[in-house]
């Protein structure tokens, strides 16, 4: 206890002190430059050998430091060569360091580790959290976006929604496809929580060699990130601002008032109906711009402020984030606010303790999720609001059916907030048991809570956007998640043997609740909770589903590890690991798995016969395979459960009539086992000209054996699955590439220098066996393409490839269709599509379709610019993919008068000889919407991802103003996309077997901010 | 020293292992399947309750929307000349598919229909598989298997007369073995009807207690094996079945046609089968009946529905001058309702069916417009029209006559000056007057199509629409189900 105590004072003492003094010293001063180019290195250690006194160089890159005369200091730095230089008395060390070998001398942070480039055998990539900040995304992951070979990021468009991310490939199709994230050592499957500037640095961890450690949930890769912690020496303090604004680009014409009542005309003639607009069409002119009224160019503006420092003995940073974001659809804000902490703490000298904590609380005025598909089918016809200020109301033009709704009506009565509270962290102890050999246990969770009030006035708008009674029903999700790990790490240099062993073993748990309240008749409340939000007496229905399905579930694992990373004199290198599974997804029968991994590599240029030569400073080869799993299923599959869901069960009985509640379960489990990706990897890594230019060349062949995914199943079973299909081990998929970085770095003059970097990933992505045999899993369905089904998966192709009908032409007459090959798939008429009868019957059935395109991008790339002329700097990073098809379920997705765009309407088949690729405007038909090769096109695109211009104030300036640096900014993201798509966004994400089709109506915007970068 | 250091890690190592030990020898930390109020299958089936949980989840999934709406409407209704698409003309147009028997076998509404009838013979199953082990009240048992059996029998009925072969499965599917099971004759699929019908009529009590009306009774089993042998032409076979409803004394023509339909007669004298629905207070989704809602009168009211499956001019014109159920079967655009509902003439259909009618006042925001309508499937007047029609069959004209004017006076409503009673004894004219009777008084009650199919006249009255004899007997069975089952089901004559 009094020891405690005194240890507590002694930290206190050094937090009252930042110079702790020690006898017989002196103070050392000096700056810390980069020999090539002089420039100042930010953050290199500085260390009096063998003692842990010590402190870093500040923004100017200078130090100060008290060391004995005698001593000698130590200078490291990431990328860059040590050097180690004796004080001998003097007050004034200035100290040039070498940029390392390359950057192949960077040590990257592993699994449960930290390992020099050099010598990992595996395909990890790394970013600095200063390349994610930079940036104006939200969204750590969005962030990454063309930076990374390998790593493909898709956003979807949606407000708010987490990219998908695909690293080497979609491997898995059911349940979770992303990568497994650790952040700081605790597990999380989505990130959006964190603040792009609390991050020090991004691990990408690609091969199954290198995630193999993390087996359970580590089949798609793991992204490890490392937040930021504190740096011995003087508190800094940073403030990092924007204000910006988001606007809508690449924006989809759609049909003007006269277009879409000449349109629909059209459209009922072709039905045999009296044209609805039997006036001129022209009288409606351009009518109401629907994306006009509701659309605009959304303020931005995010904060942060964050303080970082310590003693030799007590590290801290503290951080304190806002963000105030409105949407481009006129209701929508979103406020965030972030608060990030850690420490680390030397109790002794063979203790440390430490902790990190995020904060996030967010609240939002949401919007309705469907604003975005009333707006594309939304009648132009119809005003905004009559002269007598009531809404303009579909109903009164007679075109229900499809474009019922006015959207400004929609919008302002929809009333729905949310607020998301989120806390996570760890806190960790580590101990020096003997030399070289070191326990660390670390403990961290999450409990995040998220409550969704949405309240439905009594109103009356137009006919079909009314209420007659008002609603308010709130839902409350709470996520509680711990994991507890323990480890043991033995690193030994013996002569030229450098051997590290872990052995480390953990148990985790993550637990899901979610309710449901709802009550008529109520005030709108914006407080209380899910029990106190109502008035008392108030008749309130409380729901909680459970079993399969249901948003209430407990996932639980434990585990055991182990690694040998073996060097000899840096030249060979090997890695090997070992890890055992449990899981409680695949409990009873398959609970547990095995997880290996071994990796070797020649790190070629240290070999003496490589002495002579000056081509390469570094190169070096390596290989590696690995086994990982993946317990990303949600439920427990293997499982069957009773299912209780209200919405399904209630039967009816009595009179008075009264509700029954219903049970059923599912006879559809089958007992699944791990899926599991085993990978072999190969690469070869190196540097030339002076370090100018490195690459890096990588070949991997990733195997996702035993993928778990429902496929659909025969309706005379007389029951979906628990997960819409029969949910088991189904298939083998292989995803097989190229990837290749690049990166040429130069100071061209005292002035002058730049990057580029380019990199490029080639994917193939095939199935190599299927369950089902030679019976095809059909997907894609989903309700856009009118329950037909658009994907095919059959082994040979891709996962989720398009299927359908190849379109040859259009019938121009009746003579033309009578003459051609009969329909099997409902009538057809001039105008429609002509198929191509592959089977040559004379009638076109479904045997004739064939296949339409794969929704799989077989090439992403990016590349990463950075030019800094004096005081100036300058980013650019391009972004695109190529080889890719995309499915625009949007057309035809169509109950009737919806609007066209403008493009389809221009481009109609409206009479003989008009069109030869377009239909006409009936193309809602059975016919025209079977799933066919007109609505399958590119996916590829090439966009500017962002472009920033930076300026910092001469240090003569802002060092009056007590300002050791000032840089301001103009950043644009995405301001320019290039592609030939013409729905909103070429970039479509989506589940596994309904991936590439376009059912969003997302409209796609560009970011541009005006940001500072403060440093106190 | 050293010693003390080699004591401090092997004690944490030790902890290390220690709390291995204690992870991995709990097994109970990774069963989480049962967490969060989940209950596991293996621990359902055991009690009186989650019997009747079974039960209730079959009946609810009755009024599920394969079940009741879009799919009924195509594949029962759609195929006949007393009925138009309605809603508007862009909406939902594979409907005129069917009206036009153009259909093909991609069309969705066949899929639906299907896996929904399959899905709510599967609920049947699972009672009839399980059940029996549970130990339970014995009558109650006996009873709910009865109810099961019904069920099945009623699905099995609706998918054998739309699909001809089809897949018989009576056992839940216990392995994957069993999942692709090839189709059967028709005639195979009527014998199994015929016995689960046989077996639930022996059971089933012919009447509840007030909390319990909406199960299914003796009388719903001998109605539905009446027309079961209907549609099998076994008439002595429907006369006797016939007679047992009418023995069993609880039924009787509603005094007043149009007002049967409403909510606030549900369950009536005359109702023998009713699907059960109900506006459940904050409870929108377990409020799922959408029968009403895809019919009722597209009108701008909110109250007003999407206007599919509307009474055709033919079926009007059919109707005999003055005959009230005219009014009680078609609601007319520009006029007001009973109830004095006005129908805007703006409404883009000249008629709707009135007898999923519900007057908009019972419209609550947020839930689906009429969701509180029954759907009575099976009903007196229907037993007495299969009578009647046997009856003539046998050759046995009075007693059919006098089914046809029980009907017929009661749609008089004491109004002597219309409906005469109809007298003619010659079969043929008897038959005619017996088809006509049926198709007014059943109007708009998914009967048309099988009854015209049935009575060999489908080229006669459907042909202009399009149907073609030797095919169009039967919908084509969907082709996702043939692709899905490796071409092991085989298509429908005249379908590719």
């Amino acid at each position: 206890m009094k020891r405690i105590f005194t240890i507590s004072g002694l930290v206190l003492l050094c937090f009252l002190f930042t110079q702790p003094v020690f006898a017989q010293s002196a103070t050392v001063k000096g700056k810390v430059t980069d020999a090539a180019n002089n420039e100042s290195l930010i953050g290199v250690s500085v260390l009096v050998k063998g003692t842990t006194n010590g402190t870093q160089t500040d923004v100017n890159g200078n130090f100060t430091l008290n060391a004995p005369s005698n001593a000698i200091l130590v200078f490291s730095y990431i990328g860059y060569s040590n050097q180690e230089v004796p004080v001998n008395g003097q007050s004034t060390i200035n100290v040039k360091l070498n940029a390392s070998a390359s950057e192949l001398q960077q040590v990257v942070v592993i699994g449960y580790g930290t390992q020099k480039k050099i010598d990992n055998t595996g395909a990890v990539s790394v970013v600095k959290g200063s390349e994610v900040a930079k940036q104006a995304s939200v969204n750590v992951v969005s962030a990454l976006q063309g930076k990374v070979a390998g790593v493909e990021i898709i956003n979807n468009g949606q407000p708010g929604a987490s990219p998908t991310i695909n690293i080497r490939g979609l491997g898995t199709v059911f349940g979770n496809t992303s990568p497994l994230f650790v952040v700081d050592g605790v597990w999380y499957n989505d990130i959006s929580f964190l603040n792009p500037s609390d991050i020090e640095s991004i691990s990408i961890l690609k091969d199954a060699s290198s995630t193999a450690i993390y087996g359970i949930k580590a089949a798609n890769g793991v992204v490890l990130i490392t937040t930021k912690r504190g740096k011995s020496g003087k508190p800094t303090i940073d403030y990092n601002a924007y204000v910006g604004w988001q606007s809508v680009t690449n924006q989809v014409k759609m049909a003007n008032g006269t277009e879409y009542a000449t349109a629909i005309n059209e459209l009922y003639s072709q039905n045999g109906i009296v044209p609805a607009f039997s006036d001129n069409p022209a009288a409606y002119g351009n009518g109401t711009d629907w994306y006009g009224q509701i659309l605009r160019n959304a303020f931005v503006t995010n904060h942060q402020i964050s303080l970082n420092g310590g003693t030799d003995k007590y590290t801290y940073n503290y951080s304190f984030g806002y963000l105030d974001q409105n949407g481009t659809i006129k209701t929508n804000n979103y406020q965030r606010y972030t608060g990030h902490a850690s420490g680390d703490w030397k109790a002794a000298k063979n203790l440390k303790f430490g902790y990190t904590f995020s904060l996030l609380s967010s609240g939002s005025d949401d919007i309705d999720g469907s604003i975005y598909h009333q707006l594309y089918t939304a009648a132009p016809i119809v005003p905004v609001y009559y002269n007598t200020g009531k809404y303009g109301d579909p109903a009164d033009y007679s075109i229900g059916g499809g474009a019922n709704y006015n959207p400004q009506a929609t919008i302002d009565f929809f009333q729905q907030h949310s607020k998301t509270h989120d806390i996570t962290g760890n806190v960790y102890g580590q101990y020096t048991i003997i030399k070289d050999l070191v326990f660390k246990t670390s403990l961290g969770g999450q409990l995040s809570q998220e409550e969704v009030r949405h309240y439905t006035p009594v109103y009356d708008a137009t006919a079909g956007q009314q209420s007659n009674t008002s609603t308010l029903d709130l839902n409350h999700t709470e996520n509680r998640n711990w994991i507890w790990e323990n480890t043991l790490t033995y690193d030994k240099t013996i002569g030229k043997n450098h051997i590290t062993g872990l052995l480390g073993e953990g148990a985790q748990s993550n637990e899901n609740d979610f309710a449901d309240a709802t009550a008529k008749n109520v005030p709108f409340d914006k407080s209380g909770n899910l029990h106190t939000s109502f008035p008392a007496g108030t008749n309130v229905t409380y729901l909680k589903a459970t079993g399969p399905g249901s948003p209430n579930f407990v996932n639980r694992e434990n585990y055991w590890l182990g690694r040998v990373n073996y060097a000899y004199a840096d030249r060979y290198l090997l890695n090997a690991s070992l890890r055992y599974d449990g899981a409680s997804e695949f409990y009873p029968a398959q609970t547990y798995g095995w997880f290996p991994s071994i990796g070797a590599g020649w790190v070629i240029t240290n070999e003496d016969f490589m002495k002579d030569q000056h081509v390469f400073s570094t190169l070096k080869l390596r290989g590696s395979y690995g086994r990982v799993g993946n317990a990303n299923v949600t439920q427990v599959p293997a499982v069957q459960l009773v299912t209780t869901d209200p919405g399904q069960y209630t039967a009816v009985f009595g009179n008075p009539q009264a509700p029954a509640p219903g049970a059923s379960i599912n006879t559809i489990a089958v007992a699944t086992t791990w899926e599991q990706a085993q990978s072999t990897d190969f690469g070869i890594e190196g540097s030339i000209l002076n370090d100018h230019l490195s690459f890096e060349a990588g070949y991997y062949d990733r195997l996702t054996l035993n993928a778990i995914f429902p496929s659909p199943i025969l309706g005379s079973i007389g029951e979906s699955g628990p997960n819409g299909g029969l949910l088991t081990n189904q298939a083998t998929v292989q995803n097989k590439g190229f990837e290749f970085t690049v990166s040429w770095k130069q100071q061209v003059n005292k002035d002058f220098y730049f990057s580029v970097s380019p990199n490029l990933s080639i994917n193939n992505n095939k199935v190599t066996k299927v369950i089902s045999g030679d019976i095809p899993l059909y997907g894609g369905g989903n309700g856009i393409t009118n329950g037909a089904l658009a994907t095919r998966t059959i082994v040979g192709q891709p996962i989720g490839e398009f299927y359908g009908y190849k379109v040859t032409g259009i019938y121009q007459t009746a003579q033309q269709v009578a003459n051609g090959a009969a329909s099997g798939i409902g009538p057809n008429q001039p105008g429609d599509f002509i198929y191509q009868d592959t089977n040559g019957d004379g009638v076109i059935t479904s045997k004739d379709r064939v296949n339409l395109g794969n929704p799989n991008a077989k090439y992403y790339y990016g590349a990463n610019t950075y030019f800094k002329y004096k005081d100036f700097d300058l980013e650019l990073d391009f972004q695109g993919r190529a080889d890719v098809s995309i499915y625009n379920a949007n057309l035809a997705y169509r109950f009737g008068n919806e609007n066209f765009t403008q493009d389809f309407y221009q481009n109609r088949w409206h009479g003989a000889g008009t069109s030869n690729t377009y239909p006409s405007v009936n193309l809602g038909s059975t016919y025209d919407s079977a799933p066919n090769s007109f609505y399958v096109t590119s996916g590829a695109y090439f966009r500017l991802r962002n472009a920033q211009l930076g300026y910092t104030l001469p240090q003569s300036i802002t060092g009056k103003w007590g300002i050791r640096s000032l840089r301001v900014y103009a950043n644009a993201q995405d301001a320019i996309n290039i592609f030939g798509y013409k729905g909103f966004s070429p970039e479509v994400g989506g589940g596994p077997t309904g991936m590439g089709i376009d059912a969003n109506v997302y409209p796609l915007y560009a970011t541009y901010n005006f940001g500072v970068n403060v440093t106190f | 020293m050293n010693n003390k250091k080699y004591l401090q890690g092997a004690t944490i190592l030790g902890v290390v292992i220690a709390l291995s030990f204690s992870q991995s020898c709990k097994k109970s930390f990774l069963d989480t399947a049962s967490s969060n109020g989940s209950v596991k299958s293996t621990q359902f089936w055991k009690t009186q309750a989650d019997a009747t949980s079974a039960v209730n989840a079959m009946y609810a999934d009755l009024h599920n929307w394969n079940d009741i709406a879009f799919a009924p409407i195509a594949i029962e209704s759609m195929g006949s000349d007393d009925v138009t698409k309605g809603s508007v003309p862009t909406d939902a147009t594979f409907m005129n598919e069917y009206h036009n028997f153009s259909v093909t076998s991609g069309e969705g509404q066949l899929d639906g229909f299907w896996s929904g009838m399959y899905a709510n013979i599967n609920f049947a199953n699972q009672i009839l598989d399980n059940v029996p082990k549970i130990s339970m009240d014995a009558s109650l048992k006996a009873r709910y298997l009865a109810e099961a059996k019904f069920i099945r029998a009623y699905d099995y009925f609706r998918l054998v007369r739309a699909f001809g072969n089809i897949v018989l499965r009576v056992h839940v599917p216990t392995s994957a073995s069993q999942y692709n099971l090839p189709q059967v004759p028709a005639a195979q699929v009527w014998t199994q009807i015929e016995a689960d019908l046989t077996d639930a009529a022996n059971v089933l009590p012919t009447t509840y207690a007030p909390a319990d009306i909406g199960h299914v009774t003796k009388g719903a089993a001998l109605a539905l094996h009446a027309k079961v042998a209907l549609y099998q032409k076994k008439w002595s076979d429907v006369v006797n079945y016939t007679n047992q409803v009418t023995s069993l004394g609880i039924y009787s023509l509603f005094p007043n046609y149009e007002k049967m339909f409403r909510t606030q007669n549900k369950n009536n004298s005359e109702s023998i089968f009713e699907i059960q629905n109900m506006l459940i207070p904050n409870n929108p989704a377990a409020s799922n009946s959408q029968y009403s809602q895809v019919q009722m009168p597209r009108v701008t009211e909110a109250a007003g529905g999407w206007g599919f499956n509307d009474p055709s001019p033919n079926l009007i014109a059919a109707f005999e001058a003055g005959d009230p159920r005219l009014k009680g079967t078609v609601i007319y655009t520009g006029q007001t309702t009973p109830e004095g509902d006005m129908i805007d003439a703006s409404a883009p259909n000249p008629y709707y069916n009135m007898k999923s009618y519900v007057p908009f006042a019972e419209y609550v925001s947020g839930f689906n417009q009429g969701c509180q309508q029954d759907k009575i499937v099976l009903r007196y007047a229907d037993v007495l029209l299969m009578n009647a029609e046997a009856n003539n069959e046998l050759g046995n004209a009075a007693p059919a006559l006098a089914d046809l004017e029980l009907i017929r006076a009661r749609a008089r409503g004491g109004n002597n000056a219309i409906l005469p009673q109809i007298t003619t004894t010659d079969q043929a004219a008897l038959r005619t007057a017996i088809q006509h009777e049926r198709r007014v008084e059943l109007g708009m009650e998914f009967e048309r199509h099988f009854d015209v199919i049935r009575w060999g006249l489908g080229t006669q009255i459907f042909g202009p629409q399009g149907f073609v004899a030797g095919k169009s007997e039967l919908w084509p069975i969907p082709q996702n189900e043939i692709d899905l089952s490796g071409g092991l089901l085989k298509q429908n004559p005249g379908y590719n």
